[in-house]
């Protein structure tokens, strides 16, 4: 029975058999030589004595409790979502705790109101890496939205500059508006007006990713049938109330699976910040690569940098699978 | 003539923006004469006074700005092709692995597919880089003879020699985009109706015939755009150049701007440049569209 | 006694040259159900779309519970002040699908008319246990079958508490065992003395609620009689090729 299965999936034909057999040796020969690497090639100290850097940048070591609490705080937010039908109470408060993470992060992190300040070239890490991706996240989805619509909108002058906006913003490569972001934001403030290199970064992300937002979210615009409209108008709403209540609900359900994936293209693009100048995930890598101590230790490094950022884009993408079906299910009940 | 709210809340719209821009702009000139930069473009053709290691026309440090960043969109463009090309290849492939009979090849392009996507662009190109050339060191590799050898000074294939930063930068962009590439061409084939498999089985074709003159044949409308989004994608991503040091666009405009302190200038300039990268790249697929489409059609 | 609706001279064309509502008289009083009928394409659907402002018309007057329109209107205010007290039920429902039943309900009260929710949930529960639906309350659109959701849609309509509601062929869109309940919902409602504007080929609906029967084929009223006579004895050759159309099916 079994055999007879094993047989129709991997040894059908000749050819078929050929396949099975190269994939079956190929896997185990890199299997192995990769298992003997991770256990007996490898030297994981790099990775071992800089733990704390990898998580937490430089934060000064009597304060990282503060971003050990944040990060440990999304840990739990997590595995709440996941769990949270089993307990009815929780959904309610799902989004206004999502929302208000990333400001509680920029508290915890930053200091004030009676924590000590700590400036921003301290923070660093998987922390400075979800404070970017979830402050630009939070930033650019109303931007996106108010993009898709003005998109959508039927004044033209409305209409065009949003346009005009999105392509522009589409066609450029983010590199380079994280870097125009770096040097013209100063530029483009008024003279006094400072702010630092992290609040610049998520300036950029904000004003690159809502574009990308936008068009996702003017698909879901679209695919909401005209007929939702006039039965919201026959019931006497306002437009906006049309498009807050009915229309919008209904657009943002469609586009959850791509927005999402750009979440998860976010907190892989945050990585980039590590050729601008801040010590994020992979940046603290490379300046611990740039320690005379660990020179050379750069597969160890990197493999690890991998297997975090999978485990993290793989449970974002998992959590968002999660929200999917739960939609699904409200509808269905 | 009444003037309906409409037309209100559009010109004080415009107003906005332009108020918006002009404090932008103010901001930015009060700022400019401080450092005492200004605006122009006249250094343009000034002598650039670096050195490229790579350049396809002749080039030296005497040589104008205009004329190493006219290298460096070539150097773009040539990246960006190689890269195309080997990603289709790759992702075709690795895409139909993912819906063949095979269950064990399905696995591994699944596999595949997993860790390309949920790791960093950015980390794969330093990964490529450092790890696979060059930490080769003087080692070479060479695992067919003489036609092909590998080492930290980049590919050396048929007499073709690429550079270490080009070989890291085309692999490392056409691996990662075969993995989407490869989720286009899935869901393409997914898209033309099961149906159609059962028919040609039925009239005695195999798999293979009836993938290239049935199916495929039909996918390719829902394969095309996709497959246009992930070239445009596969440009924007080429400027990470940077990261291994190979001089695109994007990293000689780096150099100049840190060279002549001009960040708006060479803003717009990059700007255009990609302006016509992405020209460049639609049209070519919208060619490719009607040459397939009028074949259909004959 | 003032008419719910008075149409003088309704003219509208999408294109040029086609009319789809050609020089249109009508009223409708208070506690009237007038029936329209006529063939696909003739402007039935124009018509009563006119009646709440979902189209406009080119000239003409039209005068709804009082309140006049002009032609070509960019009166939003006014035509929301006319959607607030006229009701209108679809062909395709339309339900919003994000909603539970009682949401659906509950919106318009809660969002126009600044309902407190606790209220507005207690008239909707009384609305769904006239149609026979209040154990649905809580479900979702997609699990209701047509005419469960048709009849959410009409207790949608009166949570507004309308004095005139338009029908565009309601059980047009319904599995024929599921046409009745709907049909004996609006019977109850006409019963009750609701002034109604009704699109449906339901003859004997028509017979039995209808105190009018309006016939219309492109753009033009053909004739407006009783459903006695306009049923056994049209006036006009086209209404009676019509009737024996659907008497076929
Ligand atoms: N939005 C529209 N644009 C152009 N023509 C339309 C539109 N809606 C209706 N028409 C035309 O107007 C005429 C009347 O349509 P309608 O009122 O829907 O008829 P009925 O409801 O009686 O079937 C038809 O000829 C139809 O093709
Ligand atoms: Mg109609």
């Amino acid at each position: 029975m079994i055999l007879k299965k094993i047989k129709q999936r991997a040894f059908s034909n000749i050819l078929d058999s050929i396949t099975t057999l190269i994939i079956i040796s190929f896997i185990i020969i890199s299997l192995t030589t990769i298992l003997k690497w991770i256990f007996f090639s490898a030297n994981w100290s790099v990775v071992k004595i800089n733990l704390p850097l990898f998580f937490f940048g430089s934060f000064p070591k009597d304060q990282l409790w503060r971003p050990g609490l944040w990060m440990s705080l999304i840990a739990i937010l997590s595995f709440a979502t996941l769990l949270a039908p089993r307990w009815k109470w929780v959904p309610k408060f799902l989004p206004i705790l999502w929302i208000s993470f990333a400001p509680l992060g920029i508290f915890l992190l930053g200091g004030g109101l009676g924590l000590s300040p700590v400036e921003s070239r301290n923070w660093g890490g998987l922390t400075l890496t979800i404070l970017l991706t979830s402050f630009s996240a939070i930033l650019s989805l109303p931007l996106g939205i108010v993009l898709a619509l003005g998109r959508q909108s039927e004044l033209p002058v409305i209409r065009k500059a949003s346009s005009l906006y999105i392509d522009t913003m589409r066609s450029v490569p983010l590199i380079a508006v994280l870097f125009f972001g770096q040097l013209l934001i100063p530029l483009f403030l008024p003279i006094g007006l400072e702010i630092n290199r992290v609040y610049r970064a998520i300036i950029a992300f904000t004003l690159f990713v809502s574009a990308y937002l936008a068009e996702d979210i003017r698909g879901g615009l679209q695919s909401v049938p005209k007929t939702q409209r006039e039965a919201g108008e026959v019931l006497g709403l306002h437009p906006l109330q049309i498009t807050c209540l009915i229309i919008l609900p209904q657009a943002l359900r469609v586009a959850l699976p791509s927005l999402t994936n750009q979440a998860v293209g976010l907190l892989q693009n945050t990585s980039l910040m590590a050729i601008l100048g801040l010590v994020e995930l992979l940046g603290i890598g490379r300046s611990i690569l740039a320690n005379p101590e660990f020179i050379g230790r750069y597969i160890e490094v990197y493999v690890w940098l991998a297997a975090l950022y999978w485990v993290v884009c793989t449970l974002m993408a998992l959590i968002a699978r999660h929200l999917e079906k739960q939609m699904a299910l409200e509808k269905r009940g | 003539m009444k003037i309906s709210y409409k037309e209100i809340i559009q010109a004080l719209f415009a107003l906005f923006l332009i108020i918006l821009i002009c404090v932008l702009i103010n901001n930015i000139s009060i700022n400019l004469t401080r450092t005492g930069i200004g605006f122009s473009f006249n250094w343009l053709f000034r002598p650039a006074s670096f050195a490229l290691a790579e350049h396809p026309l002749p080039y030296s440090p005497s040589d104008s700005y205009a004329w190493a960043l006219f290298m460096g969109w070539l150097n773009s463009l040539k990246v960006i092709i190689y890269s195309l090309l080997l990603a289709t290849v790759i992702g075709v492939f690795i895409g139909l692995s993912r819906i063949g009979k095979n269950e064990l090849l399905r696995v591994v392009s699944a596999g595949y597919i997993t860790i390309i996507r949920q790791t960093p662009l950015l980390l794969q190109l330093m990964f490529w880089y450092f790890v696979a050339f060059l930490s080769l060191k003087e080692t070479v590799l060479k695992p067919i003879g003489n036609l092909l050898s590998i080492s930290n000074q980049g590919i050396n294939f048929l007499g073709i020699t690429l550079s270490a930063e080009f070989s890291s930068l085309l692999l490392g962009l056409s691996v990662f985009t075969s993995a989407y590439i490869a989720e286009v061409v899935r869901g393409g084939i997914n898209s033309v109706d099961k149906g159609q498999w059962e028919s040609f089985r039925s009239l005695g074709l195999n798999d293979f015939t009836g993938l290239y003159t049935i199916i495929i044949p039909q996918a390719l409308p829902a394969i095309l755009p996709g497959l246009t989004s992930q070239y445009l994608n596969l440009a924007k991503n080429s400027t990470l150049a940077i990261a291994v040091g190979y001089s695109d666009i994007y990293a000689i405009n780096d150099t100049i701007i840190n060279q002549t302190g001009r960040p708006i200038e060479g803003f717009i300039i990059l700007l255009l440049s990609f302006l016509f990268l992405n020209l460049f790249i639609s049209n070519g697929m919208e060619i490719i569209n009607t040459m397939i489409t009028s074949s259909k059609n004959n | 006694m003032l008419p719910i609706v008075k149409a003088t001279n309704l003219t509208k064309s999408y294109a040029k040259g086609i009319r789809a509502l050609d020089n249109i008289s009508i009223s409708v009083d208070p506690g009237e159900v007038l029936v329209v009928m006529g063939p696909s394409g003739s402007g039935k659907s124009t018509l009563i779309r006119t009646f709440n402002g979902l189209e406009t018309f080119d000239s003409g007057q039209l005068n709804v519970l009082g309140i006049p329109l002009g032609s070509n209107h960019n009166e939003e205010r006014k035509i929301r002040r006319i959607r607030k007290r006229v009701g209108m039920v679809f062909q395709q429902f339309n339900l919003f699908p994000h909603l539970s039943i009682l949401e659906n309900i509950t919106l318009a009260p809660i969002k126009v008319q600044k309902k407190k929710r606790d209220e507005a949930e207690h008239e909707a529960l009384v609305l769904l246990t006239q149609m026979g639906i209040e154990s649905h309350a809580q479900k979702y659109p997609s699990q209701l079958s047509g005419g469960e959701q048709q009849r959410v849609a009409i207790a949608r309509a009166l949570a507004l508490k309308p004095e005139l509601l338009l029908f565009d062929e309601p059980t047009s869109a319904l599995d024929p065992e599921r046409v009745n309940e709907v049909l004996d919902a609006m019977r109850r409602l006409a019963e009750q003395g609701m002034s109604m504007v009704v699109v449906t080929h339901e003859v004997n609906f028509a017979k039995e609620v209808g105190d009018k029967v309006l016939f219309m084929d492109s753009g033009k009223v053909i004739e407006t009689s009783t459903p006695d006579i306009f049923f056994l004895d049209a006036k006009h050759q086209r209404s009676r090729k019509f009737l024996n159309q659907i008497k076929k099916k």
